[in-house]
């Protein structure tokens, strides 16, 4: 018979239980007596093992065959699973992974398990080291695994069934296109109805809209996954790090469910990696450090998505050491980041945020851990090229917090439209926090000749949207109100000045190609509904 | 006229695997079902003269499902699928009404023969 034909079928089926298998794996180490999970994950093997030994795959059956056995002994009650076999098992779940990749490539050249065939059989575990015992009764909490107790109980193998397709994300992104165009062309038609006055025009205009928003959100819908989709590594990668650190970290995840756009989980997975080995490497400290101060010994992690109306909140905090503001600040005056007479205005909060800088790090020594991959920085752009928002929040001592918020869909926005000389321009209503309307005589001019305003108590730096387009100055009427917004960007609220605030629209927004994607401030574009282009505002780099 | 057969298997490329072989052999595959309550579902609406019953199954008891399937189709043949190494599952399986049963991992040849072996 030829196996030819199922062995993409093969390939995506296997994956999805080895990727139970290594989440199992990590609840498992930390609540050891759940039995249904340790069931679970024997099934996991053995299906695999299965499937590989009906297409033959015979390198595939050997190593899970003798996971597989080890697993039947803890599920006997005859092993623990203790940390080394933890990671003798995850090594085995990571070979397989490896050998599935090679089954996928077409590649007869399979991957060397014999020694970790030995160590499989070989495994004894007597020459286990027990974990630290804790004399502490009150940190007992903190070694367990709480990632289960506010989410979903472990995955159990999901049935497929002929109410469900596969269909090419390229087709999805064609469905989202075409989508963002129809709604496009609704507002140009919308505008000609209106010029021509034709009143009979309005009954189906209107059917029109709301089919359309029908149509817009069912698209959408079909592109959302739940977080767990890439979230399910996460337990794995904290516990690995911690484990490489000698640190005892208490890793939890809320809010797996929810869903947000596949292009924004896919932007998203890397900087969240990041700050998560972040956080591990720099921000928890040795447990010795932590009981010195008064903490528990294990740290805490938690990962918390968050759906707000129209946008996603994806914060990571930790209980570690949290920033020291003025270190921050310091640090960026001898890097020549900021000047000294900036520093000393900053708060603490704005402190924080200089983490983002380029250029900035404040680890004296490049690790293993987090001296490489992407920086702050690189997270910072990322979260903005998404018309997101990173802020961060950090007491020293406490803790940190960083804190994500994302549109849910990529592509089809919430924006402020204002005019400002003959441009049209869209804020993102992810960092729109309030518009204003002022009088000239509440700008006040500071000593090194920018302008501020005050708002509720507090003193904002006001940025003119002409003049950052550089365009000439608007003739001052007598007692006119100028209309302003404030937005958050990066924790650090900033007022513009612009001509006219239009108000609250959908917008589809496309990517600008070379050379507008060159320009500063500007992160897509849309068309209006006059048939105009009608620019994307990224604040942050207006700041 | 082809006898009839629904495949009862969690993993869809179990399914798909066995379909393909049925099918070569001339089988007619009215139904495939993922986990017992489809395959309960399934029956009333096919009654298949022969299922391929996976004894391992995520929501169910695979001797329970095998103990419901033959109370409410009698007439329908039962072959029970399982691994290596789970003996006492297929004898049990043999007491409660299956008619045969193969073991995985399985050659097509293997499957054909245990089909015909009910023709008898």
């Amino acid at each position: 018979m030829d196996m030819f034909p199922y062995r993409d079928l093969f390939v995506s089926e296997a994956r999805g239980h080895l990727s139970a298998f290594s989440e199992l794996i990590v609840h498992l180490e930390e609540s050891s007596g759940d039995t249904a999970a340790i069931d679970e994950l024997f099934r996991h093997a053995h299906s695999l093992k299965g499937m590989a030994a009906t297409m033959g795959y015979e390198q595939i059956v050997g190593v899970a065959h003798l996971m597989e056995d080890q697993l039947s002994r803890v599920r006997s009650g005859e092993l623990q699973l203790l940390p080394a076999l933890a990671d003798l098992l995850l090594e085995g779940g990571d070979t397989l992974t490896l050998l599935v990749s090679q089954v996928e490539s077409g590649s007869d050249l399979f991957e060397d398990t014999t020694g970790l065939i030995e160590r499989l059989t070989a495994y004894d575990p007597t020459a286990e080291t027990p974990p630290p015992v804790n004399t502490n009764p009150s940190c007992e909490s903190a070694a367990t695994f709480q990632g289960s107790a506010v989410s979903a109980p472990h995955q159990f193998r999901q049935t497929d069934s002929f109410k469900s397709i596969r269909i090419k994300t390229e087709t999805l992104d064609h469905l989202v296109n075409i989508t963002g165009e129809l709604i496009t062309n609704r507002y140009l038609l919308d505008e000609s109805i209106r010029l021509a006055d034709a009143v009979e025009c309005w009954e189906p205009l209107k059917q029109l809209t709301a089919l359309l928003r029908n149509l817009r959100d069912q698209v959408f819908k079909a592109r959302m996954l739940p977080f767990a989709v890439i979230a399910e590594r996460f337990p794995r990668l904290v516990r690995d790090l911690a484990r490489k650190q000698g640190k005892v970290v208490d890793f939890q995840i809320e809010g797996k469910e929810i869903e947000l756009d596949r292009g924004i989980l896919e932007e998203i997975a890397e900087p969240i990696v990041h700050i998560l080995r972040n956080a591990v490497d720099h921000g928890l400290e040795t447990a010795d450090e932590r009981v010195m101060a008064g903490k528990p010994h294990g740290g805490t992690i938690k990962l918390t998505v968050r759906r707000d109306k129209d946008h996603v909140d994806i914060i990571i905090s930790d209980d570690g050491r949290g920033m020291d503001p003025d270190h921050l600040k310091l640090k960026a005056v001898q890097k020549g980041i900021i000047s000294p007479e900036r520093a000393a205005q900053m708060t603490a909060q704005e402190a924080c945020q200089l983490v983002c800088k380029p250029g900035f790090s404040t680890s004296a020594t490049v690790t293993d851990v987090s001296g490489r991959g992407v920086g702050m920085d690189a997270v910072h752009e990322a979260v903005h090229m998404l018309a997101g928002a990173l802020t961060i929040q950090s007491q020293c001592g406490q803790g940190s917090h960083f804190i994500m918020r994302l549109p849910i869909t990529v592509s089809i926005i919430h924006a402020l439209i204002v005019q400002c000389g003959q441009f049209e321009m869209a804020f993102p209503l992810t960092v729109v926090m309030r518009t204003l309307e002022l009088k000239h005589s509440e700008i006040i001019e500071e000593h090194g000749g920018g302008l501020t305003i005050r708002v509720d108590g507090s003193t904002l730096p006001l940025r003119s949207l002409r003049r950052i387009l550089y365009l000439p100055q608007a003739p001052e009427t007598e007692g006119a109100l100028l209309p302003v917004i404030v937005c958050d960007v990066s924790g650090t609220l900033i007022a513009f000045e612009v001509d006219r605030i239009f108000g609250q629209q959908e917008i589809f927004v496309r990517p600008l190609k070379s050379p507008l994607s060159y320009l500063r401030g500007v992160s897509g574009a849309t068309i209006a509904g006059d048939g105009r282009v009608l620019y994307v505002v990224d604040a942050s780099a207006l700041a | 006229m082809s006898r009839t057969v629904m495949i009862v298997d969690d993993s869809l490329f179990m399914r798909k695997i066995l379909r393909g072989i049925l099918v070569e052999k001339g089988y007619n595959v009215v139904a495939e079902a993922a986990s017992g309550i489809e395959a309960m579902r399934n029956l009333h609406a096919s009654h298949p003269d022969i299922i391929l019953l996976d004894i391992i199954l995520p929501d169910s008891n695979g001797l329970d499902l095998l103990a419901s399937i033959i109370g409410i189709c009698p007439d329908s043949k039962v072959i029970v699928c399982s691994s290596i190494g789970q003996a006492p599952v297929i004898q049990k399986s043999l007491d409660l009404g299956a008619k045969a049963f193969i073991q995985k991992p399985f050659t097509p040849e293997k499957v054909a023969e245990v089909m015909e072996s009910l023709e008898d």
